[in-house]
């Protein structure tokens, strides 16, 4: 036990692995809750049979059928919050943003070590396209 | 006890197979409405899901492969779906897991931020090609199917010849990693000792996690069937350090191609919540099996699992193309 103690981790690390812990949980309980309250029944955005009888169908075709829109970016759930499985989808959208938590809290603790500076810049940037990419180029890359 | 175990697992793989198998042939499978009620899809799902649980942590093989393959093969969801739900799963399962990795100084984040730079992006254009074959192409379903049974093929036969090497020794780090500070330790418990590495070649590595970033966006699967033999076998981290590395690089990766797929709306709450909580239970208590089940068998006996859904996947989609 106290050789295990005297292990040296980065502080990069634990700041990353902190910041990324809370995010996932918080996503997970999201996720979980609204997700269960929605397949025992609760109100939802998209009907359950509805959605089992074409959920065959490529996804484009599945929204055109089930809901007659197509879908792009994120206004299907987020304008759409009263539905459980929309709130669900937040669940899962702040899962997916708990590597960038851990990534933007790194920054700070890069201190002396400009590479990882400029890595983990580097790393907020990708992150902000791959979520902003379908809103600022919507037909870029498949409908 | 270890028989009964040994049993169980057999059993329960035989039922997985067989079950998928009978309702593939009964034509249901094809069919978007099936007998079953509608509600009975969720509890299936977390059935089938709470299985791979169970097996992945024995077998070493990430629930997402599991996953992925059988559903296109037995299931009658949308690809786009299941590569979805896949992503997700492989996510939620490498973000449970890689903040306690990280503070035992076994995964490295300093590792990690130089090859995610270029696997991100990589396993973003493949999230949106995957995305962009399937619904450009009235059969791009079918090539995505075939292409992921070749996929699962190649994993299979990265896992029957790759070796681990536990402690490899690395001599001197090429003039990147040096700079870049590539070293670490970890208290070992079994030899009682901290143990420190150090890696090399960083750029060859980072080659490699490209393409394997790229398949994994494209198909929704986890990537430790690769990444671990790259950061083992070619960079020099100890088999440790290389499974826990990887689990963080998974996070990172699948976390950015999971907003393609999102915004695609091909993420539902109705697929991915019962089988997020069916693998999540399963792989708590299959890890806990895992100390007392021989993992040589359950590894072969999952390979051979991945073996049956890559010929299924392959033959499927050569049926949609009615070539066979």
């Amino acid at each position: 036990m106290n050789k295990e103690n005297k292990v040296y981790v980065d502080p990069l690390n634990i700041t990353f692995a902190k910041f990324m812990e809370i995010t996932t949980y918080i996503g997970l309980i999201v996720m979980v809750i609204f997700g269960l309250l929605y397949l025992f029944g609760l109100p939802g955005f998209v009907n359950m049979k509805h959605a089992i009888s074409h959920w065959n169908l490529p996804v484009s075709k599945f929204w055109e059928e089930v809901k007659g829109i197509r879908v792009y970016g994120y206004s299907w759930f987020l304008t759409n919050l009263t539905a459980m499985d929309c709130l669900s989808m937040v669940g899962i959208c702040i899962l997916a943003l708990a590597p960038l938590a851990g990534v933007v809290s790194g920054i700070f603790k890069t201190k002396g070590q400009k590479a990882y500076t400029i890595f983990f810049i580097i790393l907020t940037i990708e992150f902000l396209f791959a979520i902003l990419k379908p809103i600022i180029m919507p037909g870029v890359g498949g409908h | 006890m270890r028989k009964f175990l040994w049993w169980s697992l057999c059993i329960l793989s035989l039922l997985l197979v067989y079950n998928g198998l009978a309702f593939a042939k009964s034509g249901v499978a094809s069919q978007a409405s099936s007998g079953l009620p509608w509600w009975s899809w969720p509890i299936i799902l977390f059935g089938f899901t709470f299985i791979i649980g169970l097996i992945a942590p024995m077998s070493g093989v990430g629930g997402g492969v599991l996953f992925v393959p059988l559903s296109t093969a037995f299931f009658p969801f949308s690809v786009d779906f299941i590569r979805g739900t896949g992503l997700i799963m492989a996510l939620t399962s490498a973000l449970s897991s890689s903040p306690e990795l990280i503070r035992k100084g076994l995964a490295n984040v300093k590792i990690m931020a130089p090859v995610v730079c270029v696997s991100m992006v990589t396993s973003i254009l493949g999230g949106i090609v995957g995305l962009w074959i399937t619904n450009a192409f009235p059969s791009g379903k079918y090539y995505i199917t075939i292409a992921l049974g070749i996929v699962l093929f190649i994993i299979f036969i990265v896992m029957l010849t790759s070796k681990r090497v536990e402690f490899p020794e690395v001599k001197e780090q090429d003039n990147l990693s040096k700079a870049l500070g590539l070293t670490g330790s970890w208290f070992e418990p079994t030899l009682n000792k901290i143990v420190e590495y150090k890696i090399t070649r960083l750029p060859v590595g980072i080659f490699f996690f490209a393409l394997v970033g790229f398949i994994a966006g494209m198909f929704g699967l986890g990537a430790g069937w690769a990444n671990v033999p790259v950061l083992n076998l070619l960079m020099g981290a100890p088999i440790k350090v290389a499974t826990s590395t990887s689990m963080a690089i998974i996070a990172v990766n699948d976390a950015a191609a999971a907003w393609i797929y999102i915004s695609k709306g091909a993420v539902l709450p109705l697929i991915v919540v019962p089988s997020v909580i069916g693998i999540s239970i399963g792989a708590r208590i299959g890890a806990k099996l895992a100390v007392k089940a021989k993992p040589v068998f359950v590894k072969y006996l999952v390979m051979a699992i991945m073996l049956l859904a890559a010929s299924l996947n392959i033959i499927k989609g050569l049926k949609g193309l009615h070539i066979l």
